[in-house]
């Protein structure tokens, strides 16, 4: 017994010796484990930690002949399919943005554009698939975007810190407006939170003329701030606009309305309830009428009905709803 | 009772118990300390240190040994019952006493797990206590229901180990008491089929609906209508155990997949649903369905390598010839479960891409993408292992001779299928290579087999060929095919109702994709044509179904086989394989479309055949006895091999499971800010698996030399 025991751990240690010498060889041949940086300076250095190592940029794409993935654009010089290094490629693509658009881009606009704004003008051959970089799970911070950008324009082009950091063109500034917006929401993705908005809210809601009038109007929400904006979300009956008080009605016959009161003459009212029906009702049927500050038409079951990813998503949406400087 | 009977494989009643009452202990502790911690999701995470080892490593390889341990203890007693109810039914105490010999491997097996799981939740609150202080403070329900279930799961197996022969009577009950269990029986049924209108339950996600109904709702309704001995009342005990192990499995899945798509609270942690959301987050049952199979399979394999080591060590003829007979069961409960894996994981993949792209790129095209070629060799070795026991089972089959000339024709589908499965979509080349290859870091042939349809066609491919091994093993023995309509009518009507209802499977979803609207899949009007040609595949399979049925019943069974094993294999595999690329192409989100169809046809194949089969050599004559214990030591080692494999694949598995997270505790909501947050090379990864694999292996060996102190006693 002792000796078959003896053999089949020597088979056993034969076993794991191979498959140790698998990973030592995949680990040689594809590089080792990268340990996460910490806090950077916005420089092409800090850029090109994050790039490789938290940013997560790696995992699609290339610089060169280093790394190996291909499912984004490589950033280096590389084939005949890139012939420049990204940094000077990104003046050229600028040239192209700013005569198809007819807005000027700059190299920088346009790198940073490709951050904030993955979707915006894909390369030739490649999918829409972008991650949002400032969005969960990678959320970089405004900083270490900054600091990727230098990297990007570092390798081959014209490194204006400038222009990057301390004196951004008007563009790159919008861009970077978004991403402090979205960070300050916990990194939502405003695009996808428009596709929220849309599914959720417009019934409701207008936003810039557009949408239903059951509830407040939300052009230049931003400016309630977060707080406001999250508790009308979550809690709606802790935020009630004025104008928008949910209204309980008791008739003679007892039947009860509840809705907003969007209509009051000398006879007749309409109360708007939650699920859009207009009621209207004879003020002489009418027993009680009262404002109840304990509901509201609002859903008040968001929090389930959205993920945890909608409801970051709305929220840098309405964020970036800024007041119109005529208000 | 013979001595020892009753008193477990240590001899001495008192050791197991003491030992689970220390897990338990360590539980009820772990509970007092998940009590008294409120949520500190906002809190700077504090991370600790013992002895000034890596926190992260440590927990990974406590987490690690206490998932194999768990994973035998909830693997084993469900064959142990499998093969308990095939011996009650066949009335053949050899079955009987093979489950009692599986059921002795656990009781160690269940008290280290314990212990192992005390260790790993002190070893949690002590160094990350941030961390878990806001786990628990979400999840304290359900600790507090894991700890009860525990108690369940302890009282169960204990009562099923210790009364096997105290429950072994078959002298019926009074027919009142069996009325009773009866009544209880058709209510539990009732409940289930509330539950699975929705009636209980109705916003539950489907895939946890169908888990709590067939592994929990049906298994006990089934077990309390059967009761009417002792025996049954066994069995019926059986069941609980694996009811009370699946759902501790799934309560501590939630946890591990509420990490990875956390449902029920915001972006800062707070809980603004409620605990059911939480648990029952994205990844929670994909998870439990994956793990069940894999544990199913795992605790197969151990099983069997105990089987394989009593063989080697075997003095006399017939102590071969148990244990041959104790290894093939083994295998042929493993691949009963591998075959499904492959499409549980195909499912669980699928949904951790939907909980986050970012998580599903660096699956399969980041950080794990070559540690996914690792997994594929070791899946890739499982099954032409397991096909090799087999074959080398033919050896002692009198008559299976004549199926040699088969065997290198399926090692040949094998290989090539593996070869493809091994194919990565790209390769880091240097750029002299990527210039010899026309500028393309793809190779212009072989990208293509690196690809999702070449994968899912030759995955199908293998589960087939390992079918057809099966298929030849099973009838080498048989003489001739026997006619079905000689069987009588409940042959036939068996035959046409499982055939029926394995077509239906293809049927309904062929309705689907010939009614699905593109629109659906956010795709233009004009892409139908690529979700209609499913349909027409569906329906060109249904009907290859019923011709094989009506083949069956005309008594040309074998002819039905071949033609649906022939249509299903060029369907699953070239059709849809070479389809998958043109959808890849035109249509990708219809890829899952794909997938889907090709699982059920295959599924819908082996069920049908297989019923033609057991029909088709029924009482067929036999070629003369099985020759039990006249297997090589090759083939032991094979299935000593297959243990190895599996359980350093499990290790792999857990490494990209929980790794897919990168440098989050809780994706998106709770960040890593140790020194620790980042990726380990698969290097380390192999480093980690195999000091764990190593480990636990001298944990089985000590549990086989428990294992036979015991039977050395009770032979004295």
């Amino acid at each position: 017994m002792t000796a078959t025991v003896a053999r089949l751990f020597s088979f056993l240690l034969i076993v794991l010796g191979t498959y140790l010498w698998i990973g030592y060889s995949i680990t040689e041949l594809t590089g080792s484990g990268d340990r996460t940086s910490a806090a950077v300076d916005i420089s092409p250095e800090g850029g090109e930690v994050i790039y490789w190592g938290r940013g997560r940029c790696f995992t699609c794409h290339s610089v060169g002949g280093q790394g190996s993935a291909v499912r984004g654009p490589n950033h280096g010089q590389f084939g005949e399919k890139f012939p420049l290094p990204m940094g000077a490629r990104a003046a050229e693509r600028a040239q192209e943005r700013s005569e198809k658009e007819g807005e000027e881009f700059t190299a920088v606009d346009y790198v940073v554009e490709s951050l904030a704004s993955p979707g915006a003008y894909v390369v030739k051959g490649y999918k829409n698939e972008m991650a949002v970089v400032y969005a969960p799970p990678i959320s970089l911070s405004l900083k270490e975007i900054k600091a990727v950008t230098a990297y990007l324009m570092s390798l081959g082009g014209d490194l204006d810190m400038e222009a990057i950091d301390t004196a951004p063109g008007e563009m790159t500034q919008q861009f970077y407006a978004k991403i402090s917006a979205a960070a300050a929401a916990g990194g939502g993705d405003p695009g996808e939170g428009a596709i929220v908005y849309e599914d959720n809210c417009l019934d409701c809601h207008s936003l810039n003329g557009e949408g239903g009038e059951i509830g407040p109007d939300l052009s230049g929400i931003s400016a309630k701030g977060l707080k406001f904006i999250s508790e009308s979300i979550l809690q709606p009956v802790k935020s009630l606009t004025k104008g928008f008080e949910t209204y309980v009605v008791f008739n003679q016959d007892g039947r009860q309305t509840i809705g907003l009161k969007t209509r009051d003459d000398a006879s007749e009212i309409d109360i708007t309830t939650a699920n859009g029906d207009v009621v209207t009702l004879d003020k002489a049927d009418i027993k009680e009428i009262k404002i109840d500050d304990t509901k509201s038409v609002m859903p008040d079951d968001l929090s389930e009905a959205m993920t945890v990813k909608d409801y970051q998503d709305i929220l840098s949406f309405l964020m970036l709803q800024k007041p119109k400087a005529e208000e | 009772m013979a001595q020892g009977q009753g008193r477990g494989i240590f001899g001495a009643r008192q050791e197991p118990g003491r030992l689970a009452r220390l897990g338990l202990a360590a539980l009820v502790v772990f509970g007092l300390v998940v009590a008294a911690n409120p949520a500190l999701a906002l809190e700077e995470n504090v991370y600790r240190q013992f002895m000034g080892i890596d926190s992260r490593r440590l927990i990974w390889f406590l987490a690690q040994m206490h998932l194999f341990f768990g994973a035998f203890v909830l693997g084993v007693p469900l064959f142990a019952v499998i093969i308990e109810v095939v011996g009650w039914n066949n009335k053949d105490p050899k079955f009987d006493k093979l489950a009692y010999e599986f059921t002795s491997l656990l009781s160690v097996a269940y008290a280290t797990t314990a212990a192992l799981g005390g260790l790993l939740a002190f070893a949690l609150f002590t160094l990350y206590p941030t961390f878990m202080g806001y786990m628990a403070g979400i999840f304290k329900d359900v600790m507090f229901m894991y700890a009860l279930l525990f108690f369940g799961e302890t009282f169960a197996l204990y009562l099923y180990y210790y009364g096997w022969y105290w429950l072994k009577s078959d002298r019926s009950f009074a027919a009142n008491l069996q009325w009773v269990f009866k009544v209880l029986a058709l209510l539990m049924a009732g409940f289930g089929l509330a539950f699975a209108f929705g009636f209980i339950g109705p916003d539950m996600r489907v895939d946890t609906r169908w888990f709590i109904l067939l592994l929990y709702i049906t298994p006990t309704a089934v077990g309390l209508w059967i009761i009417r001995d002792l025996k049954s009342s066994h069995i019926f005990i059986g069941v609980l155990l694996n009811v009370f192990g699946t759902a501790i499995m799934q309560l501590a899945n939630s946890w591990a997949g509420f990490m990875m798509s956390p449902a029920g609270v915001d972006a800062e942690g707070t809980l603004v649903g409620t605990v059911w959301q939480a648990f029952e987050n994205v990844l929670a049952t994909p998870i439990a369905i994956h793990r069940m199979l894999g544990n199913l399979a795992f605790g197969g394999l151990v099983a069997g390598s105990y089987a394989a080591v009593k063989f080697l060590a075997a003095k006399t003829p017939e102590e071969k010839a148990h244990y041959d007979w104790m290894g093939y069961i083994s295998n042929f409960v493993a691949i009963a479960a591998l075959i499904p894996l492959p499409f549980a994981g195909y499912y669980l993949g699928r949904e951790v891409y939907s909980t986050s792209a970012v998580m599903g790129n660096n699956m399969m095209g980041g950080d794990f993408s070559w540690t996914f070629i690792i997994q594929a060799m070791l899946v890739g070795s499982l099954f032409i292992i397991s096909n090799y026991y087999l074959w080398s089972g033919m050896t002692r089959i009198p008559g299976a001779q004549r199926y040699y000339k088969f065997i290198k024709y399926i090692l040949l589908a094998l290989i090539l299928s593996f070869a493809v499965w091994l194919t990565p979509h790209n390769l880091p080349l240097s750029s002299l290579e990527v210039g010899e290859m026309g500028g393309s870091q793809y190779h212009p042939m072989l990208k293509f087999l690196g690809l999702m349809p070449a994968k899912n066609a030759v995955v199908n491919l293998i589960i087939l060929a390992t079918f057809f091994s099966f298929l030849l093993y099973r009838r080498g023995n048989m003489m001739d095919a026997v006619s079905i309509r000689d069987q009588g009518k409940g042959a036939r009507i068996t035959i046409v109702v499982i055939g029926l209802a394995a077509i239906a499977l293809v049927a309904q979803y062929a309705v689907t994709m010939l009614n699905m609207d593109p629109g659906e899949l956010d795709l233009p009007a004009d892409r139908a044509q690529y979700i209609h040609m499913i349909g027409y595949v569906l329906v060109f399979e249904c009907m290859a179904g019923l011709a094989a049925i009506v083949l069956a019943l005309m008594d040309r069974g074998k002819l039905g086989q071949v033609l649906y094993l022939s249509v299903t294999a060029f369907n699953v595999t070239l059709f849809l394989g070479v389809w998958g690329f043109v959808v890849m192409e035109k249509a990708s989100p219809v890829l899952r479309n794909v997938a889907v169809s090709q699982f059920l046809q295959l599924i819908s194949c082996l069920i049908l055949v297989t019923v033609i089969d057991a029909f088709l050599f029924k009482r067929a004559k036999s070629l003369g006895p099985l020759q039990w214990g006249k297997m090589t030591v090759r083939s032991q080692y094979a299935l000593l091999l297959l243990t190895f494999v599996i359980t350093m694949n499990m290790g792999l598995m857990g490494f990209i499971r929980s790794g897919l997270r990168g440098d989050w505790h809780i994706f998106g909501v709770m960040r890593d800010t140790s020194e620790w947050a980042y990726t380990p090379s698969n290097f380390v990864m192999t480093q980690q698996v195999s000091a764990a694999v190593l480990l636990f292996m001298i944990g089985c060996a000590f549990m086989f030399w428990l294992g036979g102190i015991a039977s050395r006693k009770k032979e004295d």
